[in-house]
Formats: C-alpha cells, structure tokens, sequence
C-alpha cells in the first residue's frame, strides 16, 4: 500500500510532466480551448535543430560545461580526498568554507567579479562565463567528492604503491573506477547547472556569450509550445549526452576500453 | 603509520583555495562597489537604500515567498523520506526522483506556465469539459500577486532536491539504537528524540540554509513567473545593475553585499552551534 502511494505520486508529478514535454514536443500547437490533437509532428525539433543560432548555443553551452566540469573535478577531486583521507588544523573550518558559497547568493559574486572581468578580457568571453560558473557548481562538487572519499579506504590505495605503482597509475586503476559513482553525480548536478544559469551568463557573457539558456529565455513568450516543448526536453538531454562523454573518457583512461591490455594485467 | 598520507592535504587543496580565493575576491569587489561613489568612499547608498519603497515591497514580497517555498519544501521533503525511503533507494524509485532534478529551474517555470496559466493546457482541459465558461474564469496561479507560480515552481524542484539530499542519512540510520531504546522501555517518541532528530538535523538545517539562500536571490523563475510589482530581490537587482544612473548601480551592489552578509553570518552562526555534531554531518554527506 504504502509502496503504491510513493510510486503513484512519483510517477504522475515527476514522470508525466517530463512525458508531457516529450509529447507536446510532437504534437502541433494546441490553442486554447480546442481539442488537443495528436497528428505528430518534428516540427518542434526541426525548428530547434535546424535554427543556426540555437545550435550555436547548444555548442558553445557545452563547451562552457565540459570545461566547467573538467575544472570542477581537477578540483574536487584533489580537496575531497585532502578532506577524507587527512586531518590537519582547521580542517573543519575549512570544509565550512568551500561550502559556503552554496549559502550566499551567486549574483553578488557575478556582478563583483564583473569588472575585474572587464579589466583581463574575460568579460563578453565563454572562458568569463565558465569561471562564473564555478561558483555554484564546485561546493557540491566538493561535497560529493568528499563523501566518495570516505567510502574509500585509504588502506586499499597503499596497497597499490606498495606493489609498486605510481600515484598516477593508483589513480587510473583503483581511485577512478571506485570514485566513479561519485563522479558520475558530480559531473550530472554541474552539467545540470551550469545549464541552468541564466543571470550569471547574462551579467559576464554581457550577451555577447550566447547560451541556451540565453535564447531560450525571450522564447518563453512564444506561444508556440510545439518548439518551446522540443527546447524543454533539450535541456534535461545535455547532461545526459555529457555524462556519457565523461563516462567515455574514463574507460579510456582507466584502460578498461583495450580487452587485451585487461588481459595482461 | 601514515607516511603514504604524505601527498600533503595543502598541494591537494591548492585548487579549492584558489575557489575560495575567487569568491572571496568577488565579494570584496562587489562591496568595494557598493561604498564607491564619484566623490569617494561613502555609506551613503546603504542608508538611501532603505528608503526606496521599492526595495521595502521587495524584501517582504520575497521573505514571504522564500519562507513559505522553504518550509513546504523541507516538511514535505522530509516527510516523504522518513515513509517511504526503502522504496526511494530502489533503482526505480531513485529515477524517478532524479527526473525533476534533470530539468533546469526556468524551464520547470515554463513548465508550470504551460499547464497551470490562465491559458495553459489545464485551463483548456477544464473548458472543452465543459467545466469552465472562459479563461478568465481559471484562477490566476501564475504570474499571480502573491507568488504562487512561483511557489508552485520550488516545491515541485526542490521537494526532490530534499529527498534526495536526506536519503543517505535516513539509510544509514543507526538502527541497533532502536532495540537499547525498547530494551529501556521508550518508544517512539523517545526513538526521534534521542536517535533520529540527532543523526538528520544537521542535514535538514543544511537544506534549510541552501534553499533559503537560493531562492531568496534565484533570477530565473520570479522574472518567468512573478509580476512587474514587487519583484523579488535578484529581479530587483538586475534592473538596478543596468539601471541608467549611477546610484542604482550602486544599489544593486550594496542589496546583494547586504543579504550575502545576512545569509553568511546565519550559516556561520549555525555552522558554529552545531559543531560538536560535524562529524555526524561528514557522515551523512550526501551521496546522490
């Protein structure tokens, strides 16, 4: 019973809206007051494909990702085991620290790096935008790191150098593979939200970075829900496509990707 | 035995302090801005800011919505993980769960817009039934006077974000202390008093202070679904940023010093009462 209540509502406020977008993104424009009607169409798509200036955007709000992503981890990966696996003084002050840009509000950090922006060229820039990025993005990451970490035994890494490996090569074959849980939700929430980032890319991008969520925005007036319900679903499809690019460049780094090389180990 | 702990925690931290570095140059910068005038240092724009009428409407327009969104979130949240969480942690559960968490704030406001609006799909339903004699007679849910698209909007994210956020400390509860409990004689009340409020609170207080702050200064969804007056506080300080003259600007600089400074120091304050219990939140840190 109890179990049917939670898979009951879940299903009908989380799964139908996100079926509602898919299905909207087919249907023709359903005008108020006439009956919804179901002739399939790509239309929504073809609009949101074919636009030159969207798919501009969509390049360049993934490239914006990736390198947020890219520095998020080479970040959080480092301070997640430094917070794990050692203790020193002010240990705890500091992991209230890098928690705390998550309490304050992310446009005071924006507007005041703004200038300083200016000054170095980043203002107007994609690279600007992906360092404003990391100011919602690298706490969690951290935290999310952080608690991999924990899950790690520590013993487990000293073994490895004890038969003689590398940090590099500890890293490559036993850290990853055991953190990848952890970096698979790290890399989807800042995928996530640096996709989600309107005001920030607004104030350093100075609209001259266009995002997607840059476009997407004056849409929202549209009433063509056809396209703005294609435009919808594109959003929650990124983080998936990034995951699986992240997930890729892990097997090769781990080594998993050549049989032969797992057969000589 | 830690000589392999010997990679330093300090090169290991080297980037997160250059993070820490860039935000707390930003905040520098940002109140720099706000006491710079074209004669000079001055407070002065701190003391006009407290009387522009708009700003006053603001604050309670948006502590009213930020309350309300925060308080259903976290209760709701809370209790839908205390009944049911052996169901959320089954991979089924868990996705689903996850969906909400996908899509980005604005493009769930958009979503609210497109069902509950005055001409939105539920509107239409309701009058091709025959339920409903006109559009105007749907009631005004967004873009409405007191913030309920808005609100509607966080409940339906955030409710999510929660469960998600409590999970892992609801899984690793310590049961065994259930049975010292019985064996004592107390019940369940005694259970949450001594067992569970202890091991969750930090977790919840941590949410709380996240969404608090988050939707007290979010942009994207009051400007997609709230109206042109009041405007909750980051709409408010948008238009003052571009604003033409100089003290608006200003404005927009010394509001979010202002609240980054209130929030700040509440989190800090509340960081420093539950300290003796940091190593209970380090434990249930949160694994999504």
């Amino acid at each position: 019973m109890k179990k049917w209540i939670f898979y009951g509502s879940a299903f009908l406020l989380f799964f139908i809206p996100a079926i509602l977008l898919i299905v909207k993104s087919f249907t023709p424009v359903w005008r108020w007051g006439e009956p919804f009607t179901f002739d399939w169409t790509l239309r929504g798509w073809e609009t949101f494909l074919m636009d030159a200036r969207i798919f501009d955007a969509m390049a360049i709000s993934l490239v914006i990702a990736l390198v947020v992503t890219f520095l998020n981890l080479f970040t959080g990966i480092p301070a997640g085991k430094a917070l794990s696996h050692s203790e020193f003084r002010g240990k705890s002050a500091l992991e209230v620290l890098l928690v705390l840009p998550l309490f304050l509000p992310a446009m005071a950090a924006a507007v005041g790096l703004h200038i300083t922006m200016i000054r170095l060229g980043l203002a107007n820039n994609w690279l600007g935008v992906a360092i404003v990025h990391l100011v919602p993005t690298i706490p969690y990451t951290i935290k999310v790191m952080k608690s991999g970490y924990d899950r790690l035994n520590p013993d487990m890494l000293q073994q490895g150098k004890m038969l003689g490996a590398g940090g590099w090569h500890v890293f490559r074959t036993i850290e990853l593979p055991m953190l990848m849980p952890s970096i698979r939700s790290a890399v989807f929430l800042t995928v996530t939200i640096s996709m989600s980032q309107y005001v920030l890319t607004a104030i350093i991008g100075g609209g001259n970075v266009i995002t997607l969520p840059i476009i997407y925005y004056p849409f929202l007036q549209s009433v063509d829900d056809t396209v703005m319900a294609a435009f919808s679903v594109a959003f929650a499809i990124l983080p998936v496509l990034a995951v699986l690019f992240v997930e890729l460049v892990a097997t090769v780094l781990t080594g998993r990707f050549s049989i032969s090389k797992r057969g000589a180990l | 035995m830690k000589w392999y702990q010997t990679s330093k925690p300090a090169v290991l931290l080297i980037p997160a302090l250059l993070f820490l570095l860039l935000i707390v140059y930003s905040l520098v910068m940002a109140f720099a801005e706000s006491i710079r005038s074209p004669e000079g240092w001055t407070w002065a724009y701190y003391g006009e800011l407290f009387m522009q009428r708009r700003l006053i409407e603001s604050l309670g327009y948006s502590l009213s919505i930020t309350f309300v969104s925060v308080f259903l979130s976290v209760l709701i949240g809370w209790a839908v993980v205390r009944w049911f969480y052996s169901f959320i942690d089954e991979p089924g559960g868990k996705w689903l769960v996850w969906i909400p968490m996908l899509f980005p704030h604005f493009v769930w406001g958009y979503f609210v817009l497109l069902l509950l609006g005055q001409s939105g799909l539920i509107s239409s339903f309701f009058y091709q039934a025959g339920w409903l004699s006109s559009r105007e007679a749907f009631p005004v849910l967004t873009q409405d006077a007191y913030g309920v698209g808005i609100i509607i909007t966080y409940l339906w994210k955030e409710i999510p974000f929660v469960i998600l956020m409590l999970l892992p400390a609801y899984l690793q509860l310590p049961k065994q202390y259930g049975e010292v409990i019985a064996v004592l004689g107390g019940g369940r009340k005694e259970w949450f008093k001594t067992v569970e409020w202890p091991w969750v609170q930090p977790v919840i207080v941590e949410i709380t202070l996240i969404l608090t702050a988050f939707i007290f200064t979010a942009y994207e969804v009051p400007a997609l679904l709230g109206i042109s007056y009041p405007q909750m506080t980051a709409v408010l300080a948008y238009d003052w940023f571009y604003g033409a003259a100089w003290e608006e600007r200003s404005y927009a600089f010394g509001l979010l010093c202002l609240i980054a400074f209130i929030l700040g120091a509440i989190a800090l304050l509340s960081f420093a009462l539950m300290n003796r219990r940091r190593w209970l939140l380090s434990k249930s840190s949160h694994q999504y």
